[in-house]
């Protein structure tokens, strides 16, 4: 008598020690009961009840608008970093060789991107790490946090760049600022398309900022 | 937080927790709203009452200077005016997330029209920056002189504006990074 009973007690406490440890249970449990305690490997637990399928899905899809923002950030900045043009011939007045240190907006526009450019390269890992464990919110705050800061500094970047690429097509009576695009046509088709990269970076940062309210969202 | 013996195979359960951050949180963000509104709304009028007339003549300068003249600005006092209405707009859905703070679909849809309302305003406050730099310094290799010499009076407003501006886009980032912070939190 006295041997059953120790036996069921050590079968108890054999149970609720594999619980205390966060093993998960002998028996599979049927899904939509997953006890909240259960783990299986880094983390990757059945979540039928609790959202984290779509949540996981929206996760790997940041990564990927991820990649292409990087890749636009990367062709924006090499795109301007790279324009010189040295016109073939002299005058007296003209400057004959443009290229992007003349002005200090485009100066801003190359650091600006080739910052979005590192902090993309940064926080590709985060978001690794955010698609593994899809309901880890401290790696979510800080990406939403910081692709807001990208936001602003891409947009301030493609955007004052924007200004001073209008400027140069168009010019100004009023101010008697001349359009240089009719000498420097290269430097001109250069830079435009370098803004345009940086506005594409732009709205996949946005998009990224959107992703990530959705996957913060609690269901 | 749980008490009593564990149950494997049975339903989990989490005591709800009662969490009053979330109305703070949307206070806090109807009162930005309001100063953001302030902060176009001046930006917007500080440029779009800027007129400078010279007292004297020149063959070759124009002589008057107002934010007409320059595409870039004309378009800066476009979207300013267009975000603040966008926030007047907007202050009733805040009002509503203060009285239901259970809302997590309407702060979804917020954060997305307060993000594409930041990447307006930036654009348009950046612009304007970008030619109110030109305008202070000019440029010797494009051959663009510093207007600003003749102009003081239309380059200080100018310059004015973009503060209410940059304000706001500071204000904006604080909104939806609030707002993020209310969504992944309990009401």
């Amino acid at each position: 008598m006295s041997t059953d009973s120790t036996r069921i007690d050590v079968a108890e406490t054999e149970m609720t020690s594999r619980e205390a440890k966060g093993k998960a249970p002998l028996l599979a449990d049927p899904p939509g009961q997953v006890d909240r305690k259960s783990r299986g490997f880094m983390g990757l637990r059945r979540h039928a009840g609790r959202g984290g399928g779509y949540k996981r899905g929206i996760a790997i899809f940041d990564f990927v608008v991820r990649l292409c923002t990087l890749v636009a950030a990367i062709a924006a900045t090499a795109t301007m970093a790279t324009t010189d043009e040295t016109l073939p011939f002299f005058t007296q007045f003209f400057q004959f060789q443009a290229s992007y240190d003349d002005l200090p907006a485009f100066q801003f526009f190359v650091v600006a991107m080739a910052i979005a450019c590192v902090y993309l390269g940064l926080s590709i890992p985060l978001s690794i790490v955010s698609i593994i464990r899809p309901h880890a919110v401290a790696a979510r705050m800080l990406l939403i946090f910081f692709d807001l800061g990208m936001v602003v500094l891409t947009t301030a970047a493609a955007s004052s760049a924007a200004a001073i690429v209008y400027l140069a097509h168009v010019g100004n009576s009023n101010a008697n600022w001349l359009s240089i695009c009719q000498q420097f046509n290269n430097f001109c088709q250069r830079t435009s398309g370098a803004v345009v990269a940086a506005f594409l970076a732009m709205l996949g940062f946005m998009f990224l900022v959107v992703l990530s309210a959705v996957i913060l969202k609690k269901p | 937080m749980k008490s009593g013996p564990l149950e494997p195979g049975g339903p989990s359960r989490v005591p709800p927790r009662i969490h009053k951050g979330n109305k703070g949180v949307s206070i806090m963000d109807l009162v930005l709203r309001a100063v953001a509104i302030v902060a176009t709304l001046a930006s917007a009028v500080a440029m779009g009452t800027t007129n400078e007339t010279l007292p004297f003549f020149n063959q070759f300068i124009q002589f008057r200077a107002r934010y007409n003249d320059l595409p870039t600005f004309t378009f800066f006092v476009i979207v300013n005016s267009i975000v603040c209405f966008y926030l007047v707009l907007s202050l009733p859905m805040s009002i509503f997330h203060i009285v239901r703070s259970r809302a997590t679909f309407t702060r979804v849809i917020l954060i997305f029209l307060d993000s594409v309302m930041l990447a307006l305003l930036t654009l348009g406050a950046s612009a304007a920056a970008a030619i109110v730099y030109l305008a202070h310094k000019g440029n010797a290799s494009a051959n663009w002189l510093a207007i600003c010499q003749q102009f003081n009076n239309f380059c200080q407003r100018i310059s004015g504006s973009l503060i209410g501006s940059f304000g706001g886009i500071l204000v904006f980032i604080v909104l939806i990074l609030l707002s993020a912070i209310a969504l992944c939190r309990r009401p």
